[in-house]
């Protein structure tokens, strides 16, 4: 049994390095504050809490899953974020209301906390609703249209069309015809999840072992049963490991949205400083939604583990 | 071997469980008539053990899907207890050839599903038991909390039969549940089969290409040729039949001989078999 805090000897040299950037990069923001000719000048705490918590959450997870390939990220991210400093600090950067600092692209997050945390939890509402409601519609109507080849043939051909539309074209027109931002936020995201979400089901149910169905035919399992006690469980890993995917497709549409004119949500957030040219605060709607689709996508995969215990 | 088990092997007195009669089938999506029926008949007793052994594509799992109302015969009707088959039913318990259990249940779980579906009557706790108790039958027990995708291919089928037997239907329909298997777990699947048969008193009906199953498991053992019956052997061996202590009998020889004719379409040695149809 491996050691906790044992790793391969190649492994130090970089957990070195990129341990070595990290801190070059923690001084010079600390100590050459004012050796810019920008005016412009950003309290750096923020920058500094995000490259230590980056990488506590690094090497713990070098030493939790040993693989090579978390030092090369880390040696990446944290030669970038230095290169990004260093050439800000030597002036290379002569705008710094298109390309701020990190530190001040960071310390939006300190500035204006209330307000992306308000955005953040009201898109993470809307996709909730909007989401649960379309993936679960979408599963019901696909395991039905998979297994009754009458309904399939009526709603595959309609939904083959439909989601060749991209769903933001959908989304201007249902924003204006509906009553409330919050409805066509839902709206836009149930067009973006729906319908992909339908013809996976569909064709999951078409790729059951023909074996599997005969055998609960012939202990006697009707339509219903044959719906729920064994084509649903047959492809719920399947339908779990789509929920990652439609739910990053549901955000962007989301988001898209939310710049078309819905006025609240982290898109929102972003539109509104491109007005206002505050490209510090674009940026860190940009990096927020980064952030919010990575947990998304981590916490369904985990989740996916947890509940799927068989394989094929 | 008494007078008495004898009877009782050969099941002559006994009432017919299913009829098979004049049937045909035919694969309509196909230019070729293959694995197809024409005119079959047979009569099966009941607490018989029928193998019904053939080369591939003679129809003999075609006839099997035809006993368990997958498909509908062209014509000709089948009768079970007399009342003519008209589509799948817990009357019938199934045991495929493989990948038949349900992945998503462990062990213990596709048995449950076969105890749900037979309709009795139970409370969790006498269901749990009786769950527990069909896969002890099939030496299961340690493995019961298992995913079939941990299984061997011979645990699977083991599965397939403690599941098959939780249905408590009278009738046992085997579609060479054993032709993946290894041979020698084969001879532990087929003697587990042939004891559980026997201490259930299930009327089966088993469908093989193997000579020496069919010899160690049957009853009566039904050849045939594409489309149809050849011959029908009586097996006069007493059981238990245990496979080192047959071989080398004359009434094992005798049969062995006969079906290896039978089965291998030799016109000389067909004066030598049970019943020609």
């Amino acid at each position: 049994m491996k050691s906790f805090f044992r790793l391969e000897r190649g492994m130090y040299l970089e957990l070195f390095l990129a341990t070595a950037l990290m801190i070059v990069d923690v001084i010079l923001t600390l100590t050459f504050p004012y050796f810019t000719t920008h005016k412009a000048y950003y309290d750096s705490g923020a920058y500094i809490v995000v490259l230590l918590v980056s990488y506590l959450i690094y090497v713990s997870y070098l030493f939790w899953a040993k693989k090579k390939s978390t030092n090369d990220v880390a040696v990446v991210l944290y030669g970038f974020f230095l290169l990004w400093e260093v050439a800000y600090k030597l002036g290379w950067i002569h705008n710094d209301l298109l390309l701020p600092s990190p530190e001040g692209l960071f310390h939006v997050f300190v500035e204006k906390a209330p307000e992306i945390s308000k955005d953040v939890w009201g898109s993470i509402q809307l996709l909730f609703w909007g989401f649960l409601l379309a993936a679960t519609l979408g599963t019901l109507l696909g395991l039905l249209a998979g297994w009754i080849p009458r309904v399939r043939e009526v709603l595959l051909p309609i939904s083959n069309v439909i989601t060749l539309i991209p769903p933001l074209m959908f989304s201007a027109y249902l924003i204006m015809i509906l009553s409330t931002f919050r409805q066509a936020a839902i709206a836009v995201i149930f067009f973006a999840v729906f319908w992909p979400t339908f013809q996976g089901t569909v064709i999951r149910v078409g790729q059951i072992d023909r074996q599997i169905i005969e055998a609960a035919r012939t202990m006697g399992v009707g339509t219903i049963g044959m719906l729920w006690k064994v084509i649903f469980p047959y492809c719920l890993p399947g339908i779990i490991g789509s929920i990652s995917k439609s739910l990053r497709g549901a955000f962007m549409c989301l988001s898209g949205a939310e710049m078309l004119g819905i006025n609240l949500g982290i898109g929102y957030f972003t539109e509104k400083y491109k007005s206002f040219a505050d490209y510090r605060c674009v940026l860190a709607g940009i990096v927020t939604v980064g952030v919010i689709t990575t947990v998304i996508d981590l916490a369904v995969n985990k989740a996916q583990r947890a509940i799927i215990k068989w394989e094929k | 071997m008494s007078e008495a088990k004898e009877a009782k092997t050969q099941g002559e007195n006994r009432k017919v469980k299913i009829q098979i009669k004049d049937v045909s089938f035919d694969y309509v999506d196909q230019k070729t008539r293959f694995g197809a029926l024409k005119d079959v008949s047979l009569d099966i007793r009941e607490g018989e053990f029928i193998c019904i052994l053939g080369a591939s594509g003679c129809g003999k799992s075609t006839l099997l899907s035809l006993l368990s109302g997958l498909n509908k015969p062209k014509s000709g009707e089948l009768l079970m207890d007399g009342k003519p088959i008209k589509g799948p039913g817990i009357d019938r318990a199934v045991v495929f050839q493989q990948y038949s259990l349900f992945p998503w249940l462990t062990v213990k779980g596709n048995v449950l599903f076969g105890i749900k579906q037979s309709g009795r009557k139970l409370g969790r706790k006498e269901r749990s038991e009786l769950a527990d108790s069909y896969v002890e039958s099939v030496g299961l027990a340690s493995a019961k909390d298992r995913y079939p995708s941990q299984l061997s291919g011979g645990m699977k089928q083991r599965v397939a039969v403690a599941r098959a037997l939780a249905l408590e239907s009278e009738v046992l329909l085997l579609d060479e549940p054993f032709g993946a298997i290894d041979p020698k777990l084969r001879l532990e699947l087929q003697e587990l089969v042939s004891k559980l048969c026997a201490n259930y008193h299930k009327t089966v009906i088993f469908i093989t290409h193997d000579i020496d199953e069919a010899i160690l498991l049957a009853d009566r053992i039904v050849v045939m040729e594409p489309g149809s019956i050849r011959s029908i052997h009586k097996v006069r061996l007493p059981h238990p039949r245990v496979r080192e202590e047959l071989s080398g009998t004359e009434e094992y020889e005798r049969l062995h001989r006969q079906l290896i004719s039978a089965f291998y379409d030799q016109v000389e040695d067909k004066i030598d078999a049970g019943v020609t149809l």
